[in-house]
C-alpha cells in the first residue's frame, strides 16, 4: 500500500484500512468531566496574575523613579552647587521668558490649548499610575 | 441548522477566540479536549500525567491563539502544539526512547485473549486500539492521525516535524505490524 496522495477514498477501497479506520474512530477517550471548568479557571487566574504583575511593575518603576530623582537632587546639591544655581537661574529665566512670550502672543488660544493638553496629560498619567488598575 | 448559519457561527466563534474571549476559549477546550488527551495517550504519557500535559497544551494554545493565522486547520494547529508538549514532557522525564520501541510483553497477553474471544464491534475497536498502543509511539501517532483524524500525509508531517517520506514509512510499517497483530481479529 502506497501512502502517496492518500485520501479517504483510497482508504475505503481496502478492507483492512476500513476496519482500522472504523475501529479507531469508534474509540472514545475518557476526559475528566470538570476539565473545561478547571482549565477556564486556570486561564482566568493566569490573566489576573498578568494584570497584577503589570501593576506591581508600574509601582516599582514609579518608586524607583522617585528614589533616583531624589538621589540625583541630593547629589547635585552636594557636589555641583554651581550647576544647581545655574539650573535655578535657567528655570527662572525660562519662566520669565515664557511669561513674556505669553504676553507677546496676547493670551493666544493656541498656547492655552497646548498647556492645557500638557497639564491634562500629566494629571492623567499621575492618576493612571495611582489608580489606573481599578478603572481597567 | 443550515450550513450557512453554522458557518457564520463558526466564523464568529473563531473571531472571538482570536480576540482572547474567555467563553470562546472554554468552548474551544470543550471541543478539543478529547483530541488532546488522545494525543497524549498515543504518545505513551501515563494516565496520571496526561492532565498536566493537556493543561500545559491548552495554556500554550491560549497564549498563542492570537498568532493563529488560519493557514492550517485549527485541529491540526492544536495537534502540533500537543505533540510538541508531549515530546518535551517525555524528554524531561527521560522517556523519549519509548517513541521508537514496541511493547512486546503485553502483546503476548493480549493475543491469548484474542484467540478465545468472540468479538463484537466495540470489542474489536478496543483490540485494535490496544494493538495500536503497542506500536512504537511515532508509528501509533501517524496511524491515529491518518486513520482516525483523517489527516493528510502532508499535515501529519507538519505536526510530527518529519518529512512526508518518513510519515509514509511509519504508516507502511505500522499497517504491516497491525496486520500481524490483528491477524486473529480480522
Amino acid at each position: 500500500m502506497l501512502f502517496e496522495s492518500i485520501s479517504m477514498s483510497v482508504i475505503k477501497k481496502d478492507k483492512f484500512n476500513i476496519m482500522l479506520s472504523h475501529a479507531l474512530q469508534e474509540h472514545s477517550e475518557p476526559v475528566p468531566a470538570d476539565f473545561t471548568d478547571r482549565m477556564s479557571r486556570r486561564i482566568r487566574e493566569a490573566e489576573e496574575q498578568k494584570v497584577l504583575a503589570r501593576v506591581v511593575m508600574q509601582e516599582r518603576l514609579a518608586l524607583a523613579g522617585c528614589i533616583v530623582l531624589g538621589i540625583m537632587i541630593v547629589f547635585s546639591v552636594a557636589f555641583f552647587p554651581s550647576v544647581v544655581a545655574n539650573f535655578k537661574e535657567l528655570v527662572e529665566t525660562s519662566i520669565r521668558q515664557a511669561t513674556q512670550t505669553i504676553n507677546t502672543i496676547q493670551y493666544g488660544l493656541y498656547l492655552y490649548a497646548v498647556f492645557t493638553g500638557i497639564f491634562g496629560f500629566a494629571v492623567y498619567g499621575f492618576v493612571d499610575l495611582l489608580v489606573g488598575d481599578r478603572w481597567r | 441548522m443550515s450550513g450557512d448559519v453554522r458557518k457564520k457561527q463558526n466564523k464568529r466563534w473563531l473571531e472571538e477566540l482570536l480576540a482572547g474571549d474567555h467563553e470562546a476559549f472554554a468552548r474551544f477546550v470543550d471541543k478539543y479536549k478529547e483530541m488532546v488527551f488522545l494525543c497524549c495517550r498515543t504518545m505513551g504519557i501515563r494516565d496520571y500525567e496526561i492532565e498536566d500535559v493537556a493543561s500545559e497544551t491548552f495554556m500554550a494554545a491560549y497564549k498563542g491563539i492570537r498568532r493563529y493565522r488560519g493557514q492550517a486547520e485549527l485541529s491540526t494547529w492544536l495537534w502540533t502544539i500537543t505533540y510538541r508538549k508531549g515530546i518535551d514532557y517525555l524528554r524531561k522525564s527521560g522517556r523519549e526512547n519509548q517513541l521508537f520501541v514496541e511493547q512486546d510483553e503485553k502483546l503476548a497477553e493480549r493475543r491469548n485473549v484474542q484467540v478465545s474471544a468472540e468479538l463484537e464491534n466495540k470489542e474489536q475497536a478496543d483490540i485494535v486500539w490496544e494493538a495500536v498502543g503497542r506500536l512504537p509511539k511515532l508509528w501509533a501517532m501517524a496511524t491515529v492521525l491518518f486513520y482516525r483524524e483523517e489527516k493528510k500525509v502532508k499535515e501529519i508531517a507538519k505536526i510530527m516535524r518529519v518529512s512526508q517520506n518518513t510519515v509514509k514509512t511509519y504508516l507502511f510499517r505500522s499497517r504491516k505490524r497491525l496486520q500481524e497483530l490483528l491477524a486473529d481479529v480480522v
